[in-house]
Parts: structure tokens; sequence; C-alpha cells
């Protein structure tokens, strides 16, 4: 019977493949817990930083008239917003390996969006990728990737962060076209990665970074804090650590959000191969009573061709 | 009413390192050289340089290496460091710390003019990280 032979054949491929998936899930579930620690813990320092830098630059613009385009002389080079059209960066997070279900395919497809979004106002947009599932989407699309970074693991995430950020502030504050051609200078940075909102949610999101902006204004009456040395030689030390720190928090949470992904799809893809072994197992009973039944139907008629 | 004591906060991208000890004082490398903070600081806000902070912990003193950030005196009496990195004495290896450091000098020295901005800024971050390493392990 070829069959019921390629029924079973069928159900040991799929149990097969239940066995690497829910081994899989086992690994994420037992990575998750680490990564999500160690997103967690960094969130405290990531939001200090952000608040305190965010409250100094927020007092900056309540001087003269608040954002005007183009303001001749920002405090710093990394707050110096540039009008008109010009050249974009993204910084574009996403991890090294697939099945995760669509943590890498939801933020390629807001990327590309974005892209679209950005050229229709004229813009030229470059990318630089971290993570390589970043990078193959974008290959073959003709976009143009200045850079490229393997993704981030816990372990050297903080000196990779270090080195994206040294390479975006270059690329902002376009100090070296002679040396390093490979990085052009472009008046505006963004990052694109995965927040880690819980285990089951990952929001593809895309924030500006570079001119740096505080993110929430947070407008506390209570009065600066007496500022050693003065407020702009403070900024001029504490904004490149802000933007490190950015990229370090959507590093962390791209991790976890990663493993956390990967552990939802490979939940359901086990759950899922169990269910299609138990139709199959039910199809291949019937089909083999049914075998039978045809079998002893044809003894009994040769038996009655016999007898009669 | 006088306070004799802060709450200290070192906080790091991978996690907390010490949060809310009560210490009689902290001392913590500035921008602006070396400086302690005591109880009834006025609120202040300061760079922070890879360095060692120094305080007193029960009966011990704790040297913790730390990376570039700030330090914050807030209103009520906490003192809150917030840096890229520390490390704790018993964490740090002095003899891989002093290797690192002298493969980063010696790249920082020979070829100075060939290699960017951005790679020669790294390097004396780093340079800067390794030797406060080493000095927090010399007491």
């Amino acid at each position: 019977m070829a069959n019921l032979k390629e029924i079973r054949n069928r159900i040991t491929s799929v149990k097969n493949t239940r066995k690497i998936t829910s081994a899989m899930s086992r690994i994420a579930a037992a990575r998750l817990v680490k990564a999500q620690q160690a997103a967690m813990g960094a969130r405290p320092y990531g939001e200090r930083l952000d608040q305190v830098v965010g409250s100094l630059v927020a007092s900056l613009g309540s001087g003269e008239g608040e954002g005007e385009a183009g303001e001749a002389d920002a405090a710093h080079p990394l707050l110096l917003k540039r009008s008109g059209n010009g050249r974009v960066v993204i910084v574009h997070i996403t991890a090294d390996r697939g099945l995760a279900g669509g943590f890498n395919a939801n933020l390629n497809r807001a990327v590309g969006n974005f892209i679209r979004k950005e050229r229709e106002a004229g813009n030229d947009v470059v990318l630089l990728t971290v993570g390589k599932k970043g990078r193959s989407f974008f290959q073959h699309s003709g976009q143009r990737t200045v850079r490229h970074h393997d993704a981030p693991t816990l372990g050297d995430l903080v000196v990779k962060a270090k080195m994206v950020a040294a390479e975006v502030m270059a690329m902002f504050t376009g100090g070296k076209e002679g040396g390093d051609t490979e990085l052009p200078q472009v008046d505006r940075v963004y990052f694109a990665y995965n927040y880690f909102k819980n285990v089951l949610t990952q929001q593809p999101k895309i924030e500006v970074l570079l001119p740096f902006e505080s993110r929430e204004v947070v407008n506390d009456e209570r009065v600066l804090p007496v500022l050693e040395p003065g407020r702009d030689a403070l900024l001029g030390h504490l904004l490149p650590i802000a933007v490190e720190s950015r990229l370090q928090q959507a590093f962390f949470n791209s991790i976890a959000g990663e493993i956390a992904a990967r552990r939802t799809a490979m939940d359901a893809a086990s759950d899922n191969a169990t269910q299609l072994i138990r139709e199959l197992t039910l199809f291949y009973n019937r089909e083999r009573q049914a075998a039978i039944t045809k079998e002893l139907m044809e003894i009994i008629g040769g038996a009655e061709a016999l007898k009669g | 009413m006088a306070e004799t004591t802060i709450q200290l906060d070192i906080l790091t991208p991978l996690g907390p390192k010490r949060h809310g000890v009560v210490v009689p004082g902290v001392e913590v490398p500035g921008l602006l050289g070396e400086l302690g903070v005591l109880p009834e600081h006025v609120p202040f806000i300061t760079p922070v340089v890879p360095g060692v902070v120094r305080f007193r912990d029960g009966g011990e003193s704790v040297r913790i290496a730390v990376g570039a950030g700030f330090l914050e005196v807030t209103r009520d009496n906490r003192v809150v460091i917030l840096v890229e990195r520390a490390l704790e004495v018993s964490e740090i290896d002095a003899n891989k710390a002093r290797e690192d450091l002298k493969r980063v000098q010696a790249e920082l020295s020979h070829d100075l003019g060939s290699i960017d901005a951005a790679e020669h800024r790294k390097l004396v971050t780093e340079q800067g990280w390794l030797e406060a390493q080493i000095r927090a392990t010399q007491p």
C-alpha cells in the first residue's frame, strides 16, 4: 500500500520537524530570561540619562524661538538642525538569523516604507545595517548600504554601540570627507529597531537619533541643578554618551525581542506540528482500516464465488 | 536636620551595580578632577571620566572602576552615578587589562596618522578604561 507508506513517512518527517522547533523554543526560553533581565536592567540607566540630557537640551531651546530651522549656532554640533533636503542614514537593527516569526520581516517592511517616503520627500537615503537579515533584505533592491555590522550579542553590545555611535556621529558632523569616503556626510540619522514591549509583542520603531531631540518634554518645574562645568561643556560630554545609550537600548530591545519572537514562533510551530500529526495519524488509521476492510471483502467475495 | 549619610546608586547599561547603598560619602573621578561628595551636597550634575569610584559600605572600603558617564546629586540626598560600564575589583582581570593596555598604547603610538579620528577616539577611550581598571586593583 503505497499510500499508507507515504502517510507514515509524512508523520515521521513532521515529528522530526517538531523536535527541532520545540528544541529551538526551549533554547529561546532559556536565553529569554537572561536577555529580558538585561533589557530591563538597562532601562533605568537609559531613561535617567535621557531625562537629564533631555532637560538640558530643553533648557537650551527655551531661551530663544525654539526650533527655528538651521539655528545658526547650536550649542553643540550634534544638536544642529539642518533645513531642506539632504541625505539621511538609517541604522537598521535586525537579527542575524531568521525563524523568529515576523521579527525581521516587520522591521524590514517598516524601513522599506520609510525609505520610500523619504525618497518621495526628496531625500537621499543610505543604510547602516546591524544584523544580517536587514542587509540581505535590502541587498538586491539597489539600496546603498554604507556599513554593516553583525547583530550584537549581550557580550559585545556595549562595544558595538560605541562603534556604531562613533560612525553615525562622524557622518552627521561630516568632518572627514577626505579620509574616509565610505562614510558620507548626512543631515539626519534615524535608527530602526524592534521595541521589546513584552514577550508577545515587539514593535517596529523608527526614531530620530541625530540631531538629538529630547524624547518627552520633561517640563519639571524644579530649577536646574548646579552644573559643573558649564552647560555647553556638559552637553559636549553627555551628548555622545546619550547617543550611545540610545543605540545600546535599541540593541538590548532587539536582542530580547528576537529571542522572544523566536520563542513565540517556535511554540506556535510545535503546536501546529502536533495538530498535523494528530490529523495525519487519524487519516492513517482510517486508511489502514479501509484497506483491511477492502481485503476482507475481496476474500469473502472470492470465497462466495468459489462456493457458487 | 543634618543628614549624615547619602544614598548611592551606580547604574550601568548592564544593570545597576549598586542600588540604594547608604554611605557616609563617595569619591568620584570628575571631569575637572577627583571630587568627593558628602551629605547635604547642593543638587549638582557633573561628568565622570574613566577612573575609580571609592566609598565605604559598612566596614569595608569599596573600589569600583567606572567608564565615562555623569554624576547627579539630587535634592533628596541621593547620588546617582550613571556610567557606561563599571567593574568591581573582584571582577577585574588585572593581568589581562595590563596586556590590553600595552596593545592599545602600541597602536596609538605608531599609526596615529593613518587611523581616522573615530578610530583614534575609540582607542583613547579604551586606554582610559583599562587604566581605570588597573588603578582600581592597586590600593
